[in-house]
């Protein structure tokens, strides 16, 4: 067995029921040198205190669920490797995000923003089955598979300074996951996407800082797909006064 | 102010990320030649003399250029700036702000235009 390492964590702590302002708790635990942030965490509330509480599922970099700020830095703790810190490692709750316990936030309001930018393929005409599949072509795909690979982390919305001072902002994770339907060659509802990305709280609220793209640890990019998106509202936005958008879809 | 700015973000964004672009890819290298390259001498004589400028600003392109190189970067500026005062959390004062910087940047392309008519004259 490799040699332990002796680490400090500084957690922060809050409970609804007690305390006004969350607070900090040092443990002085030993580690192994491969284990991740998140592993240290549940070592802690296995054997030194079980009432930490802090979310977490697939432990693979899947599920989205154990985002947390390490070190003032948002990140996917099951995939954050403890020898990236020195012997003292803080973790804090993700920012922008209401606290609900120690290190679990509330996701629910931020969650709905993914349903505004409708993320589904919207077409004017449902295929009947007899039209056989939907052809796309390996460039078609690559013009969107990136912006598909999000696993709702909400990392993005931690490091965006937008969403800390713009409470309508739609947020780069859901903007990016509209553009990903925007982009594919399946959907026919890009006309009803771009009205919602022009209003407020949309693609223009985006000032640029690219701190979603850096915090990704999926490398989806959001802030390259707000940008994108931006361009063709631009495009979309000067040729409507040339060419009549298209009619309902669903 | 603030739905007014909603309206027109498209072509505000237009004129930014177009003024960012030339401002960050074209003024450097022109200030480059002919402010650093013709003050030391380096580039210059015939090429940087008065006539010949004069002769390139009043062609329909290098006016269009003139006009671009002076006017577009105040919209990148005023957009960038209306946006780190958002950033910095003076998201109440918006529309104060947005009328500032996007009427700046206005004032400074009608100069620019005037300049660029009296060019011609």
């Amino acid at each position: 067995m490799s040699q332990k390492l002796k680490k400090t964590f500084i957690v922060t702590r809050f409970d609804p029921d007690k305390d006004e302002v969350p607070k900090t708790q040092t443990y002085e635990i030993e580690v192994e040198p491969d284990w991740k942030i998140l592993d240290a965490l549940n070592h802690i509330k296995d054997t030194v205190d079980p009432t930490l509480s802090h979310r977490w599922s697939c432990r693979m970099a899947v599920c989205g669920s154990c985002g947390m700020t390490v070190n003032g830095e948002p990140k996917l703790t099951c995939k954050d490797p403890m020898s990236d810190y020195g012997d003292t490692i803080e973790v804090a709750p993700l920012a922008n995000f209401p606290v609900v316990r120690d290190l679990v936030v509330e996701l629910e309001g931020f969650m709905e923003r993914f349903q505004e930018v409708k993320p589904w393929i919207m077409v004017a005409k449902e295929r009947a089955v007899e039209e056989g599949t939907t052809q796309q072509s390996p460039d078609e795909l690559a013009d969107f598979k990136q912006f598909s690979m999000c696993i709702n982390c909400m990392l993005c919305y931690a490091a965006c300074p937008v969403v800390s001072n713009e409470p309508d902002f739609i947020g780069p994770a859901a903007l990016a996951l509209g553009h990903r339907y925007n982009q594919d060659s399946r959907d026919e509802g890009a006309h009803v996407r771009n009205e919602i990305f022009r209003g407020e709280g949309g693609v223009f609220s985006c000032s640029f800082a690219n701190e979603c793209s850096e915090v990704c640890p999926k490398s989806v990019n959001p802030s390259g797909a707000i940008q994108q998106a931006k361009l063709g509202n631009v495009i979309d936005w000067a040729t409507s006064f040339v060419v009549k958008r298209g009619g309902d879809v669903s | 102010m603030k739905t007014l700015m909603l309206k027109l973000e498209p072509v505000i964004w237009m004129l930014f990320s177009s003024g960012m672009m030339i401002g960050a890819l074209l003024l450097p290298v022109f200030i480059l030649v002919v402010a650093l390259g013709g003050g030391f001498g380096v580039v210059g004589g015939e090429a940087l003399g008065f006539d010949r400028m004069v002769a390139l600003a009043t062609h329909p392109i290098g006016t269009l250029i003139v006009l671009a190189a002076m006017a577009l970067p105040l919209w990148g500026g005023a957009h960038h700036l209306r946006h780190l005062w958002i950033d910095l959390g003076g998201l109440k004062t918006d529309g104060l702000v947005g009328f500032l910087c996007y009427g700046t940047a206005l004032a400074g392309s009608i100069v620019a235009i005037l300049a660029v008519v009296r060019l011609h004259s």
